[in-house]
């Protein structure tokens, strides 16, 4: 039982065993899944990460372009920044100028319009006074017409005769001074007022000459009266010769006389009053136009001045607002330099990388040391050109100076070379210089030439004059001057010369002898030479006489010599020979070779060598047998 | 091929070398004058080679004479720088009239004051160069110059200071021949120079025109 139990618990472990071991495999399966998944996963991170990894540095590169970017970026709006204050100072710099253009304008507008109105106005007021000067010099024409023809009628009153000849004048006077007035008037505007004084004077007159008619009116009366006061007069004289007549003579001078003259000094006076009116005014009106001139010369004095100061305030205005231009310019520049090294220290703040390499900045400061050495610079060479007046006009006027210069010295370069020209054609021989020739020159050779040739036709010429004379008066004195001539025929100058030219005659004549001489040697040795040349090769000796024959021997047998003549041209044309002479000597068939050779072939050269060859042989043999016997004398000797 | 032919570290002309030089011209300058102007018959010269060009001697034994005298009394003139002008003047053998004046003025070539460092010395083929184109325009004269149909004899003067050494002797003070200021005309030809000398040439004519 025990062992059935044992049994079942041995099978039930069995059993449990299996069981666990199966377990066990699954287990074992289900921790190699997890593996693979494990694995699988570990994988996954490891992907995302190199992705992530990835991604980052696409974003730090990003960030870089993009940083550099905006560094860029920075920079433009920097450059737009500064372009648009300088287009913003332009623009200011243009409106203002353009307003003070504007303004200046208007003021001129205006002050022209202003012009114009007060030249309208005088116009105006000049037209009103012509017109009103013309009425009154109708007027006072008119009333110089009526004064005048009173005056005709008054003249009659002898004792107011040279009173109105005075008044007549003066009023003569006063109206030609009106009309060079009224002239003057037309011309000056200025004159305005004086003339209204003048005008006012004249009324004065007008009133004096209004009183002084009145007086005349009176005058009239006067003289009607004094023409009665005559006829009392003749009246009362005939009554007091009546009476002087009847009783003693009683000195009553009338009355009426002394009334005329009381009125006549009246008007003397008025005369007189007048004369002093009118010589006040015109020293007034004197003094007046005085005191004009000297205003308008004042007026274009202080024009003149004021002009002078414009420009001057212009032109200060002009180097204030370029100093003013120069100091925005700097300020704008340090300002602006001043914000780039503040972006860079930023940028290096903001990068932190420490790349901001000491090289850049030494660059910066050597463009800052740079920037102020040309400042300096500037300034150096503004004040210079202060210096130098600063004024364009300056500039102007100095180039034209050096232009005139210039001009003047072309002027004198032409001049140089005009007295040049002088100099080298020999016309002006510049002071402590001496000109030299050669006492031998070619020039003077011929000089002298000339002058002895000169010299001895002179003398000849004289001797020949004398000789002249001479023979005139023997010819006068006929018989007795015979033996002078014998003595002198010629005169010894003339044959000196004759016997000069004959000696360089002779002279001539003898080196042409000489000359002669040397060729005839030079051709007797050359025909020998010729002759030797042609017998050594033709073995012909050849002698030629004068008349053209040649007399050929040969060298072998000296007794057969043929003597040739040249044919006349006309026949053979050439110059043939022909045989026509020969020597007793000669080959034994001499006749035959001549008929063949000379009358057969006609072969002058031919014959001669065929007897050459004849007597070549000959002496060949002669000589041989010479030889032999001259052997066998020997022999026997 | 010219750094070969120059050497670079040749000395600056000297007073004597440069004398030369210009005693030399003249010599050439006048023979061209006499054959081109047709003084002196023609086949009375021959052909040399100079200055690298064919230039025309004179064969005639009393002018060769002739003109070496003047030269080397220039020469002595030009050393001590007493002579300032030299003048072949051409006159016409029957009227005796002065028909042409070459005249060669002589100056010294005087260093700009204040500027201590010497210049570089002149080329010697630069001189010769200039030589050259004298003596062409010399010769080109001719297309210009009146044609002179009588026979013509020529003298050179010589102006040289009141102070120059003067062998008495053999120079004479003389008429400068000058030619009629109406009829005169000039014409200024090329000019050469060494370190030391300066040689202007004209010439001057009479022109009945």
């Amino acid at each position: 039982m025990a062992h059935a139990s044992l049994e079942r618990q041995l099978a039930t472990a069995r059993t449990a065993k299996v069981e666990l071991e199966s377990k066990l495999r699954e287990k074992d399966v289900l921790i190699e899944r997890l593996e693979r998944d494990r694995r699988w996963l570990a994988e996954r991170e490891k992907e995302e990460r190199e992705e992530k990894e990835k991604d980052r540095a696409e974003h730090e590169e990003d960030k870089r372009k993009s940083d550099n970017e905006l560094r860029s970026l920075r920079a433009s709006l920097r450059s737009l920044t500064e372009q648009h204050a300088d287009l913003g100072e332009q623009h200011t710099e243009l409106s203002r100028s353009t307003s003070q253009i504007i303004a200046t304008q208007k003021s001129q507008l205006s002050t022209l319009e202003r012009q114009v109105r007060l030249l309208e106005e005088e116009a105006s007021e000049f037209r009103h006074i012509a017109e009103e000067r013309s009425r009154t010099i109708q007027e006072v024409q008119d009333r110089f017409d009526e004064l005048t023809m009173s005056q005709d009628t008054y003249t009659r009153n002898g004792s107011d005769d040279e009173n109105w000849a005075v008044v007549r004048e003066e009023l003569h006077r006063q109206a030609n001074y009106l009309r060079t007035l009224e002239s003057s008037n037309a011309k000056l505007n200025q004159e305005l007022a004086v003339f209204r004084e003048r005008h006012v004077s004249i009324e004065v007159l007008r009133e004096e000459k209004r009183g002084l008619e009145k007086k005349l009116h009176g005058a009239e009366e006067l003289r009607e009266r004094v023409v009665r006061l005559e006829a009392e007069v003749e009246a009362s004289r005939k009554e007091r010769e009546a009476w002087a007549s009847k009783a003693a003579p009683s000195d009553t001078p009338s009355k009426t006389p002394v009334s005329v003259t009381q009125s006549l000094s009246s008007l003397r006076m008025a005369h007189a009053r007048l004369l002093e009116d009118h010589g006040a005014t015109s020293a007034l009106l004197r003094q007046r136009e005085a005191e004009l001139a000297d205003a308008q010369r004042r007026e274009s004095e202080s024009h003149g001045s004021l002009e002078k100061l414009q420009s001057e305030v212009r032109v200060s205005k002009d180097i204030i607002a370029k100093k003013d231009h120069k100091v925005t310019l700097a300020e704008r520049e340090v300002g602006f330099l001043q914000a780039l090294v503040a972006s860079y220290s930023a940028e290096e703040a903001g990068q932190e990388d420490g790349n901001v390499d000491e090289a850049k900045t030494q660059h910066i400061q050597d463009l800052e040391s740079l920037l102020a050495e040309f400042k300096t610079r500037i300034r150096v060479l503004e004040r210079e050109i202060d210096s130098l007046g600063g004024d364009p006009a300056l500039l102007g006027k100095v180039q034209s100076a050096s232009e005139k210069h210039l001009e003047k010295i072309e002027e004198l370069e032409q001049t140089l070379f005009e007295l040049r020209g002088e100099v080298g054609g020999g016309r002006h021989v510049p002071p402590g210089i001496r000109v030299l020739s050669l006492r031998d020159n070619p020039a003077q050779q011929w000089a002298d030439l000339r002058q002895e040739v000169m010299d001895r036709l002179k003398s000849e010429n004289e001797a020949l004059m004398k000789r002249l004379k001479e023979l005139e008066e023997s010819g006068a004195g006929s018989g007795k001057a015979q033996h002078n001539a014998d003595e002198e025929l010629v005169p010894r100058e003339s044959w000196e010369v004759v016997n000069k030219e004959k000696k360089e005659l002779e002279d001539v004549v003898k080196q042409k002898e000489k000359r002669l001489l040397r060729l005839q040697q030079v051709f007797a040795s050359k025909s020998a030479e010729f002759r030797e040349a042609i017998a050594s090769i033709l073995g012909l000796k050849f002698a030629f006489y004068p008349n053209g024959q040649v007399r050929v021997t040969s060298q072998y047998d000296l007794s057969a010599s043929f003597v040739f003549q040249p044919t006349p041209k006309a026949e053979g044309g050439g110059a043939k020979m022909q045989l026509i002479a020969q020597g007793e000597g000669g080959p034994i068939d001499l006749p035959q070779m001549m008929q063949y050779w000379v009358q057969t072939e006609q072969c002058i050269p031919g014959f001669l060598a065929s007897v050459t060859l004849e007597c070549y042989d000959k002496w060949k043999r002669e000589q041989q047998e010479g030889v032999s016997k001259r052997f066998c004398e020997d022999n026997q000797n | 091929m010219a750094p070969t032919k120059q050497a670079p570290t040749r000395q600056a002309i000297t007073l004597k070398g440069s004398t030369n030089l210009v005693t030399e011209f003249f010599k050439y300058a006048v023979n061209t004058i006499l054959f081109q102007r047709g003084v002196y018959p023609e086949d009375d010269f021959h052909m040399v080679k100079k200055y690298g060009q064919t230039v025309l001697v004179t064969q005639d034994l009393a002018l060769e004479n002739y003109l070496d005298k003047i030269l080397k009394q220039v020469n002595k003139w030009l050393l001590t720088g007493g002579v300032t002008q030299l003048v072949l003047a051409i006159i016409s053998k029957d009227t005796r009239t002065p028909l042409e004046r070459w005249v060669f003025d002589i100056n010294l070539v005087e260093q700009p004051a204040g500027s201590s460092e010497v210049p570089p010395p002149k080329p010697e083929s630069e001189i010769q160069a200039e030589i050259r184109y004298i003596l062409k325009q010399i010769v080109s004269t001719v297309t210009f110059l009146p044609i002179m149909d009588e026979p013509t004899v020529f003298n050179i003067l010589a102006y040289t200071s009141e102070s120059a050494d003067i062998p008495a002797d053999e120079w004479v003070d003389t008429d400068p021949l000058a030619i009629e200021a109406s009829k005169s005309q000039q014409v200024k030809l090329r000019s050469f120079s060494t370190d030391v000398h300066r040689i202007e040439a004209m010439v001057a004519y009479r022109y009945d025109g």
